[in-house]
C-alpha cells in the first residue's frame, strides 16, 4: 500500500474534530502572531528572534513548576512585569542602535539574537524536551465527538481577548494613536512632538509580552527545547503577512486559515503535505493580494 | 571437606589473579587508535557519553584483558564537530597521529565524512554507533560496523511483533493489522520501510496505514483520526523527541486504542525524556534499544557474561549508575569486538586484518550487550548476531521485556487496554 492509499475521503464524524483542531491550532498561531504584527506593524522591524522569547517564556513556565510547583496560569500572571521588562531591556540594548539602520542590519541583528538565545538555552538546559506535566494535562471536554483540549480552549480565548485589547488599545488609547503615527511617518511624529524613542521601546516591550503570554499558555500543550519557537514562528510569520502586515484581526484570521490548511491537508492528503499546502495558499493569496487579506498597500514601506 | 573447598577456592582465586596480573605485567609497547566523537557542539552530550564508553572499555581491556595485540591500548583523540571537521579530524589522525585504526562516530551526519577520509588515507575505520543503512553501501573495504543499521532496526521490531506480540495478542501473523507512522528523516525512513518489507513478505501483516510527518508538526490530531478509522492492531512508531510526546497526549485526548505501540532507538520513546514528561502515564510502549534493567547477565555465554559484569561494574565505578547510558554500551561493545578482532588477526594491516575479521563467527550472548559476531561482506555486522532488546515503559522507567530469556521483566498491558487503566 502506497502513502497515496492512505488518504481516504473523510468520513463525516470525523468533521467536528477537525473544526475543533482547527480552530484550537489557529488561536496558538494567533497568539505568537498578534506580538509579532504590532513589533512590525509599527516598527517596520520583523523580529527573527520572535520563536526564542516564546521559547525562553516556555522555560519560564516550566521551570516555575518544576521548581516551584507553580501552576502555569498563576506564573502567567506573576511574570507578566518579568516579560515587559524583559522586553524593555532587549530593546534598550540589542533593538535601538539599528533601529534607524537598514533592514538588512535589523535582520541581522534579530537573527543574531535569535541564534545567541537559542545557543543559551542548549548550554543551560540541553536539548532535552521537557514537558510541564500539570494534573489537568489530559483534562478534555468532549461535545458533538469532538475532544476539547482545556489548555487550549484557555489559549484561544486569551488569543481572542489579546487581539481584541490590542485592536482596541491600538484605536482608541492615546498611546494607540501615537504608535499609528509613528507608524505613519517616524519623521512627522518626532516633529510634532512624539517621542518615537519611547514608543518603539513601548511597541517592543508589549509584542514581547504578547509572546511571553503565548510562551507560558503553551507550555503545558507542547514540550519545551532550545528550538522549540522555530516550529510556531515560521507559520507566525506566514499568518502576519497574510492577514497583512500591522493588522491584528488580519494576523487572527490568517493565522485560522493555515490553522485550517494545516489540519485539513493532513487529514486529506497526509501530513507530508501540510507545508506545501498553506505555503501554496500564502504565495496564491500574495498574488492576488500583495499586501495580505487585510493590509493596506505600501505599507511595508511606510514610516521608513 | 570443607577446609578442602577453602583451598581449592582460594588457589583457584590466587591462579585467577596471578593469571590477570602476568597478563597486565606482559603488556610490551603501546598500541595507539583515532577515537572521533563530536566533543563540542550540538552533539557534544552523545559524544562525550561515547568516549567515556570507550575509555572505560580500553582502562578494562588493558587492566583485565591484555591489552590488543599484547600492547596496551591508547587512544588520540579528535573533535568531530561536522561533517567537514570530521573529515579534516579523520585526516589528521592518520597522517600525523599515524594510526591505522579510527573509531567513531556516533552521529549518521558524522559517519559517511569520517569514513570516506579515512578510506582515502588507507586506515581501518571501525564504526560502533552511526546506523544509517548508506554507511556499508559503498564498497569501502576499510568500513566495518558492529551495531546493526536503520534497517536492523524495523528487522527487529517485526521478530518482535512477529514472535511475542502476536502470540500474546491471539493473531496469526497473517491476521495482523499493523499501521506505521514516522517522522520523515533518512533514520525514520529507513526503518520503517525495512520493517514494513519484512512485515509483509515474511509474515503476510496487514498494512492497513503509512503516515510519515516532520518532526517539528504542531498537530498530529488528523493523523490520529486517521489511524482511528484504520483501526490497527500494532502501531508502529518511529519518533524524534517531541513528536512523540505530542502524540502521545492528543493519542490520549483522542481516546486512541491501539494494543501496541512499537519504536526503535533512543529517540522518541526510547529517550529518557519521554518518561519525565508522562511519569505513569507513559506506560505501555515498546522502545528497540541496548539492554536495560531486568537483565540477566547469566544468560550470556561464559566469556560473554564475563566482559559484561566487568563493563557494568566499570561503568558503576566511575558514574556510580547501575543504569548504563546508550553512548557507554555502543561504544564499549564495539571496542570490545575491534580488540577481539586485533588479537585474532595479530596485526593491523588491512587486508589481514579484513580476513581474521571475516572470519569471526561468535554466536548470541558471547560479548558485551549480549551481541555475537558475523560481519558480512559489507562490514556490517549480522542483524541476527547484534542481539537488541525490546524495553517497555513501566512506571516511569523502561525496561527490558524481550527476549524473555535474557530477561525478568515480563512486557505487560498486551493489549494496551484504556488509558486510565495501565497502571
Amino acid at each position: 500500500m502506497g502513502p497515496a492509499e492512505i488518504a481516504r475521503p473523510a468520513p463525516l464524524h470525523d468533521i467536528p474534530q477537525l473544526i475543533v483542531s482547527t480552530i484550537l491550532l489557529g488561536g496558538i498561531y494567533a497568539l505568537i502572531a498578534v506580538g509579532l504584527t504590532l513589533i512590525f506593524g509599527v516598527m517596520r522591524v520583523v523580529n527573527f528572534a520572535h520563536g526564542e522569547f516564546l521559547m525562553l517564556a516556555m522555560y519560564v513556565a516550566f521551570w516555575a513548576f518544576s521548581l516551584l510547583r507553580s501552576d502555569p496560569y498563576l506564573t502567567l500572571v506573576v511574570s507578566l512585569p518579568l516579560f515587559f521588562a524583559a522586553g524593555w531591556l532587549s530593546y534598550r540594548a540589542v533593538m535601538r542602535p539599528v533601529i534607524q539602520a537598514s533592514h538588512t542590519v535589523q535582520i541581522f541583528t534579530t537573527v543574531g539574537l535569535s541564534i545567541a538565545l537559542q545557543n543559551v538555552a542548549l548550554v543551560l538546559w540541553t536539548a532535552d524536551a521537557r514537558f510541564v506535566r500539570t494534573d489537568y494535562y489530559a483534562a478534555i471536554v468532549r461535545l458533538f465527538g469532538a475532544a476539547f483540549n482545556v489548555a487550549q480552549i484557555v489559549a484561544f480565548a486569551i488569543a481572542v481577548a489579546a487581539t481584541a485589547a490590542l485592536f482596541a488599545f491600538m484605536r482608541w488609547s492615546y498611546t494607540g494613536k501615537l504608535m499609528r503615527a509613528t507608524a505613519q511617518d517616524r519623521d512627522a511624529s518626532s516633529l510634532m512632538g512624539i517621542d518615537t524613542d519611547r514608543v518603539y521601546a513601548v511597541t517592543w516591550a508589549v509584542g514581547i509580552t504578547c509572546v511571553g503570554v503565548a510562551g507560558v499558555l503553551l507550555a503545558p500543550i507542547y514540550p519545551v527545547y532550545p528550538t522549540a519557537g522555530l516550529q510556531f514562528v515560521l507559520i507566525a510569520y506566514v499568518a502576519v503577512v497574510l492577514g497583512g502586515l500591522g493588522d491584528m484581526a488580519g494576523a487572527l484570521i490568517a493565522a485560522l486559515l493555515v490553522a485550517a490548511v494545516e489540519v485539513v491537508g493532513s487529514y486529506v492528503l497526509g501530513t507530508s503535505w501540510k507545508e506545501m499546502l498553506y505555503l501554496l495558499v500564502f504565495i496564491g493569496i500574495l498574488i492576488v493580494r500583495p499586501a495580505g487579506l487585510f493590509g493596506q498597500r505600501g505599507a511595508e514601506a511606510l514610516g521608513t | 571437606m570443607r577446609n578442602l573447598k577453602g583451598v581449592v577456592v582460594v588457589g583457584v582465586v590466587a591462579l585467577a589473579l596471578g593469571v590477570s596480573t602476568a597478563r597486565s605485567q606482559q603488556l610490551q609497547g603501546e598500541y595507539k587508535i583515532g577515537v572521533l566523537e563530536p566533543l563540542t557542539g550540538n552533539l557534544a552530550v552523545q559524544g562525550r557519553l561515547h568516549l567515556e564508553g570507550y575509555e572505560i572499555m580500553r582502562d578494562l581491556i588493558n587492566t583485565r584483558f591484555g591489552g590488543v595485540m599484547g600492547k596496551k591500548l591508547s587512544f588520540v583523540t579528535g573533535d568531530a564537530v561536522d561533517p567537514t571537521a570530521t573529515a579534516s579530524e579523520a585526516t589528521r589522525l592518520a597522517t600525523r597521529e599515524g594510526v591505522k585504526i579510527i573509531t567513531g562516530t556516533f552521529s549518521s551526519t558524522l559517519c559517511g565524512a569520517a569514513s570516506e577520509a579515512a578510506s582515502r588515507q588507507n586506515v581501518i575505520y571501525w564504526e560502533t554507533s552511526c546506523v544509517d543503512p548508506r554507511f556499508t553501501r559503498r564498497n569501502l573495504k576499510n568500513v566495518f560496523r558492529t551495531e546493526i543499521d536503520g534497517n536492523g532496526f524495523g528487522w527487529y521490531n517485526i521478530e518482535f511483533i512477529a514472535k511475542h506480540l502476536a502470540q500474546r495478542l491471539g493473531k496469526k501473523t497473517s491476521e495482523l493489522k499493523i499501521a506505521y507512522l514516522s517522522e520523515d528523516s533518512s533514520y525514520g525512513q529507513s526503518v520503517t520501510e525495512s520493517a514494513r518489507q519484512r512485515a509483509k513478505q515474511e509474515f503476510g501483516m496487514q498494512e492497513v496505514g503509512l503516515e510519515y510527518y516532520t518532526f517539528t508538526t504542531n498537530d498530529l490530531t488528523p493523523v490520529i483520526l486517521k489511524l482511528k478509522n484504520a483501526n490497527p492492531d500494532v502501531l508502529h512508531h518511529i519518533a524524534r523527541d517531541q513528536d512523540a510526546i505530542l502524540f502521545w497526549r492528543q493519542a490520549r485526548e483522542q481516546n486512541f486504542q491501539v494494543k501496541a505501540v512499537v519504536h526503535a532507538g533512543a529517540t522518541g520513546y526510547g529517550n529518557p525524556g519521554f518518561g519525565k514528561a508522562f511519569g505513569n502515564d507513559a506506560n505501555g510502549p515498546f522502545a528497540l534499544l541496548e539492554p536495560g534493567p531486568g537483565l540477566i547477565v547469566e544468560k550470556f555465554r561464559p566469556d560473554g557474561r564475563l566482559i559484561e559484569k566487568a563493563f557494568r561494574d566499570a561503568v558503576k565505578a566511575k558514574t556510580g549508575s547501575d543504569v548504563l547510558a546508550g553512548g557507554h554500551q555502543l561504544a564499549g561493545g564495539g571496542l570490545w569486538i575491534l580488540k577481539l578482532a586485533l588479537d585474532a588477526a595479530k596485526t593491523d594491516d588491512l587486508d589481514k586484518f579484513r580476513a581474521a575479521v571475516m572470519s569471526m563467527d561468535l554466536p548470541v550472548g558471547s560479548a558485551v550487550n549480549g551481541w555475537g559476531v558475523k560481519f558480512d561482506d559489507t562490514g556490517q555486522n549480522s542483524n541476527a548476531r547484534v542481539q537488541h532488546y525490546m524495553l517497555q515503559w513501566q512506571n516511569g522507567q523502561l525496561v527490558t521485556v524481550w527476549p524473555e530469556e535474557f530477561t525478568t521483566n515480563r512486557a505487560k498491558w498486551i493489549p494496551l487496554g484504556g488509558w486510565d487503566q495501565r497502571k
